[in-house]
């Protein structure tokens, strides 16, 4: 909604029916406009979620009705290993894949599904609960950490080459 | 269409644009008659402007505040002490804090997070403003700037000796507005493309980034390197702040002639000197100046001062012509420019065009990016054949590149005036709901805005928009006057003194009117909100 921006997270409420709020993604790949769709918007670490897609064509706004695959994996550096979530077909044009996460942290779920032989792979963010952001806190206080403690060891070098520069010009006759 | 409120909803001044399978709320353009009224008010300026003989230029003194009978010694006695700064940094340093707190462990719902509202809905909508009527006293409360004058030099204002910082020159190549200039780029590219402006994190991110850029360039080089060269929000201040209504200046010029100290420019004990190594008594233009207050708090004169002035004085007249500054206007008449256009409802159907042809998927990060490069080089283009046709017309013998730089100020009005009549509607339509965030900064438990209290925080404008929209016209119609002013004082020493007639200098004219006409155009359309 409002200055949308594909492929980031949109969170909307709607107030006229029972249904949580929801976070959206929208993005464009090859002939396809998907649409990603979590319920709830902040799900819970041992709480049911559920993800709805939509995969429509460009050109005629026709829908997919192959089966959709969703995959998951750790949103980290080191977190590398991806699981199958479920295979799912079509529901009415959505395909909805429940989930249960037991632990916090920030997931990728990746939709691949294939059309007219070419393969198609869309990766989504999703948080589960509250993991604590510490990576760029760390990398920020590290990074000037670092860089202060260089300055004053390079500094302490320069007072300390300057005072025995400035003893031997002393010591010489 | 059963639904009265959705009804409603399409037919009020926001309103509800249905897509392709999307619903965009956007703002009501400015009225048709607005826009060609002020259109017929550029083209009548225009034509007076061609029928006359080029401008002798302005002389304009100005009023020093420190001059003023009963507050003028008040004043100088405020800017003279550190403490009013200090108190200032201190407080905008525990916002910035906030702000980053909020971002790094708030809700990501962008209209509930103090971290984007306060960003980008009031701080980087209102900087312009304060440009205009402050000139570039933003730095000199930056919250970047401050919290790395504290990490390396330990002080909270007095001169530290040693600085801790290794005092390295700049290496030349960087000693220019090209490094902001790029920075400028990729902020914009952060801000539209990738779209952090409605993303909380994204935004903490961005400005721990900046403190770190601003902390690691303070302990390595010399003065303020960052502010000077890198930072590209003090440099956009910095060249916008030529159009301001006020400037830092010496009192009396001759005092400054015959000073024989320069505590302005060197310090004393007890103040650092000039971060941009600026001399008080040279200073022709606000560029480079961030009002940090060390000249006045040095000056054993007494001699320095805050004065209003006429807003065209230094584009005009006091601004001297260098290659890489005209670039920097240039680039940030095309920036502003793109910033209207990807808030155009028919922006993200383009882009999806484009995406289509060129191959690109996920956020259609490549069909942005060559939308951003096509604005930068339509409108580096359209200057620069207006400037070589203006060259050849007038047969001015000066060498083109400097004949390029000097009309290049001509840009900067123009995108000032858009930018502001731009961010006015984004000011007084999207700020409602910064009181609900500042109560609760981070968030927590709130819900998503539904779409009807989205359409009532939009209606919810702090200005009527009959006012709304007489403001937008002025600024636009006051900015094609200022560059129509830079282009007939500037255009004489082009024609030379024997006063040749203005009408050699019509391309560039007709390139004023041209940007103008677009703004304008721009501006009468329906505009996407931001959240």
């Amino acid at each position: 909604m409002a200055h949308h921006v594909l492929g980031r997270p949109a969170y909307s409420l709607n107030e006229d029916s029972n249904t949580p709020p929801s976070m959206q993604v929208e993005t464009q790949i090859g002939d396809y406009f998907v649409t990603y769709m979590v319920f709830p918007a902040f799900p819970r670490p041992g709480a049911p979620g559920r993800i709805n897609l939509y995969a429509t064509r460009l050109d005629d706004g026709r829908p997919f009705h192959g089966e959709v695959t969703f995959k998951v994996r750790d949103d980290s550096w080191f977190g590398g290993r991806e699981e199958i979530l479920g295979v799912q077909s079509p529901d009415d044009n959505v395909y909805r894949q429940g989930f249960v996460f037991t632990d916090a942290g920030d997931y990728v779920i990746t939709a691949e599904f294939e059309s007219e032989g070419e393969p198609y792979v869309i990766d989504f963010p999703l948080r589960i609960g509250d993991p604590a952001p510490i990576g760029p806190i760390g990398l920020a206080v590290g990074t000037i950490v670092a860089v202060l403690l260089g300055v004053n060891l390079a500094q302490r070098r320069r007072l300390l080459t300057a005072k025995i520069r400035k003893a031997r010009d002393e010591a010489r006759p | 269409m059963n639904d009265p409120g959705l009804a409603a909803l399409l037919s009020g001044p926001t309103c509800l644009a249905l897509g392709t399978g999307n619903a965009t709320m956007t703002h009501r353009g400015l009225p048709v008659s607005w826009g060609m009224v002020t259109l017929a008010f550029v083209l009548a300026a225009a034509l007076w402007a061609l029928a006359r003989t080029p401008a002798k230029g302005i002389e304009s003194q100005g009023v020093s505040l420190g001059r003023l009978p009963l507050i003028g010694p008040g004043i100088r006695r405020l800017t003279a002490t550190p403490w009013v700064l200090i108190s200032l940094r201190m407080f905008l340093v525990a916002l910035f804090l906030l702000v980053i707190t909020a971002g790094l462990f708030g809700t990501p719902i962008p209209e509930r997070n103090l971290a984007t509202m306060l960003t980008w809905n009031l701080w980087w909508a209102g900087l312009v403003f304060s440009v205009l009527l402050l000139g570039t006293a933003w730095c000199a409360v930056c919250p970047w700037d401050a919290l790395a004058h504290w990490l390396v030099r330990r002080r909270l204002w007095r001169r530290a000796e040693p600085n801790n910082s290794l005092n390295l020159r700049v290496p030349r190549p960087l000693r220019s507005v090209w490094p902001a200039l790029w920075l400028f780029i990729g902020l914009t590219w952060l801000e539209l493309g990738v779209g952090i402006t409605t993303s909380p994190y994204a935004t903490a991110l961005v400005a721990l980034l900046m403190v770190v850029l601003a902390t690691v360039s303070l302990a390595l080089f010399e003065r303020k390197a960052f502010c000077r060269y890198f930072c590209p929000v003090g440099r956009t201040v910095g060249f916008y702040s030529q159009l301001s209504l006020v400037e830092l200046r010496p009192i009396e010029a001759e005092i400054c002639a015959h000073c024989r100290t320069l505590d302005c420019y060197y310090g004393n004990a007890q103040i650092e000197p000039c971060p941009t190594w600026l001399v008080m008594g040279r200073l022709t233009q606000n560029s480079y100046c961030i009002s940090c207050g060390n000249c006045t708090q040095s000056c054993p004169h007494d001699n320095i001062a805050w004065r209003f002035r006429s807003p065209a004085a230094e584009a005009v007249v006091g601004a001297r012509p260098r290659w890489d500054e005209a670039w920097f206007m240039l680039i940030l008449l095309a920036l502003t420019i793109f910033h209207g256009l990807t808030m155009m409802p028919f922006w993200e159907p383009a882009m999806r065009a484009l995406a289509r042809v060129i191959g690109d998927s996920g956020r259609l990060l490549w069909s942005f990016s060559a939308g951003l490069a096509a604005c930068i080089a339509c409108t580096s283009l359209l200057y620069w054949g207006a400037a070589r046709w203006a060259h050849r017309w007038t047969g001015s013998t000066m060498p083109f590149r400097r004949f390029f730089a000097t009309f290049a100020f001509t840009a900067l009005p123009l995108a000032f005036a858009y930018h502001l009549a731009h961010n006015l509607n984004h000011l007084a339509r999207e700020s409602s709901g910064l009181g609900a965030v500042l109560r609760d900064p981070l968030g927590v438990h709130a819900q998503p805005l539904s779409l009807a209290e989205k359409h009532l925080h939009h209606l919810d404008t702090w200005i009527p928009l009959d006012v709304l929209w007489a403001l937008q016209t002025g600024l636009m119609a006051l900015g094609f006057v200022i560059a129509l002013q830079i282009i007939r004082h500037r255009g004489r020493s082009a024609l030379g003194e024997a006063g040749q007639p203005a009408w050699r200098l019509a391309p560039l004219i007709l390139f004023a009117c041209a940007v103008t006409a677009f703004n304008l155009w721009l501006l009468m359309q329906p505009m996407v909100m931001r959240f």
